[in-house]
């Protein structure tokens, strides 16, 4: 891999396109109708997904952000665990249509907890995730719903939604410069309105409202 | 007019190259357009030769004088290369100014149908025709004004996200905000470390002066576990 010259390297799929907004409860079937129709072979109900988040932290000496990793596995399909980095979301200028931020997604076996907490990572918080998945194009457009756990590694009972609403992402993970994805997903978003405002929030602000 | 028309000539071979080079890209509303455009350049021109500045056509004879089977050059260069020779090939084709034979036919039986039906027939027919169009006109118009009223549903139609919820969530994915609860010290859970990464966050933002009283209860919360123990 070393001796690749760089250009192969830059290839890599790790640059990820967003678009977020979402849904209240009482239009989500709505949403979904029409996900159906825009999207490439789905069925009536649409796929869904049932999964567990952990989010681990490494405290720095010296940056204050800590270093997040999160591991999310399947709660209908048992052996199915992913480990992710996602970096920090740029806004980019006007012209850009879409959020960028690097993400790294790797399927992981289920002792990769015990690993990280052997690494030093320490879990900072979980929680359940419930939803629906499309794909158009190599578009991705997940509906879901956050549940906090209000007892710790229980994800069966106990569940409170964190929100009544449905968070809508698109999003397109590829390699970094690709503009065309972005223009694709501003006219799909298009398509959403005005049903969901698809756009691309500012992180950072979102970040600071919350201090 | 030649311009019109070349501008014409212009635009379907643009098209036939699109659809013969890109028939497995092109996209349908983009065959539309030209369409569109076609139909915008006929109807330009169609007023032009409609218009009375220009003498009707009609009124002009010409004649063919000489057929020839032998190529000509001139002819060729005019017609860039689609017509060779005048001859009896072509001839017909191009001079012509009757409809095909089997068209008139069938054009003078329908005449001869016409003529052939008495008043009272007609009558009848031309009130059903009536009847059926002012029928589909009801259908037509009693679907638009449900449509209208759909529109107009739509847009008094209640909100269906919020810019608050939106922020929330995404607030809950990046950070976790409302998703970290009172954990007991457990498997493979450190105590003390855990709940002590929030809270120098906090300090932190507490000096910079921002919205403390959320953060008085932030602390609070995530030090009961460290207490307990």
């Amino acid at each position: 891999m070393e001796s690749l010259p760089p250009m192969f390297k830059a290839a890599s799929l790790t640059t990820e396109y967003l678009l977020q907004g979402s849904i209240m409860e009482q239009s989500r079937d709505v949403l979904l109708q029409r996900l159906i129709g825009l999207c490439d072979d789905t069925k009536s109900p649409p796929d869904n997904f049932h999964d567990h988040e952990m989010v681990f932290h490494m405290k720095n000496t010296t940056i204050q952000q800590p270093l997040v990793y999160r591991v999310r596995h399947s709660l209908v399909q048992s052996d199915c665990w992913s480990l992710r980095y996602l970096g920090n979301t740029e806004m980019g200028d006007k012209n850009k249509p879409t959020l960028t931020r690097t993400s790294i997604d790797c399927p992981v076996s289920e002792n990769v907890v015990q690993y990280l907490n052997e690494l030093g990572f320490r879990m900072d918080h979980e929680f359940v995730v419930k939803g629906y998945y499309f794909h158009k194009g190599r578009m991705k457009v997940t509906v879901s719903k956050f549940f906090k756990m209000n007892q710790p590694s229980n994800v069966a009972d106990n569940l409170e939604a964190v929100c009544p609403s449905f968070l809508v992402e698109l999003s397109v993970v590829t390699a970094l410069g690709q503009e065309g994805v972005g223009e694709d997903m501003k006219n799909f978003a298009e398509q959403l309105k005005p049903l969901v405002q698809l756009e691309k929030t500012d992180h950072r602000k979102i970040t600071m409202n919350q201090t | 007019m030649i311009q019109r028309v070349q501008e014409i000539k212009n635009s379907i071979g643009a098209f036939l190259f699109k659809l013969e080079n890109e028939y497995h890209t092109i996209q349908w509303p983009n065959v539309l357009d030209n369409f569109a455009l076609l139909s915008g350049q006929l109807n330009t021109l169609g007023k032009l030769l409609k218009s009375e500045k220009v003498p009707a056509f009609q009124n002009c004879v010409l004649l063919p004088l000489l057929l020839s089977q032998d190529r000509d050059a001139e002819l060729e260069k005019l017609t860039e290369g689609r017509v060779f020779a005048f001859n009896h090939a072509v001839v017909p084709d191009y001079l012509r100014t009757k409809p095909e034979p089997e068209v008139e036919e069938r054009i003078q039986a329908v005449c001869n149908k016409a003529t052939g039906m008495n008043a009272e027939m007609a009558q009848k027919q031309i009130n059903a025709m009536n009847k059926l169009t002012s029928n589909i006109l009801d259908i037509i118009n009693s679907h638009r004004e449900s449509m209208d009223s759909d529109a107009s549903q739509k847009t008094s139609m209640s909100q269906t996200f919020s810019q608050t919820d939106t922020s929330n969530l995404i607030a809950a994915t990046l950070t976790g905000k409302g998703l970290k609860t009172n954990r007991r010290p457990d498997i493979g859970q450190q105590p003390g470390t855990m709940p002590n990464q929030p809270q120098v966050q906090q300090k932190t933002q507490a000096a910079m002066g921002k919205a403390p009283s959320s953060i008085k209860t932030n602390i609070k919360s995530s030090s009961h576990p460290y207490q307990r123990n």
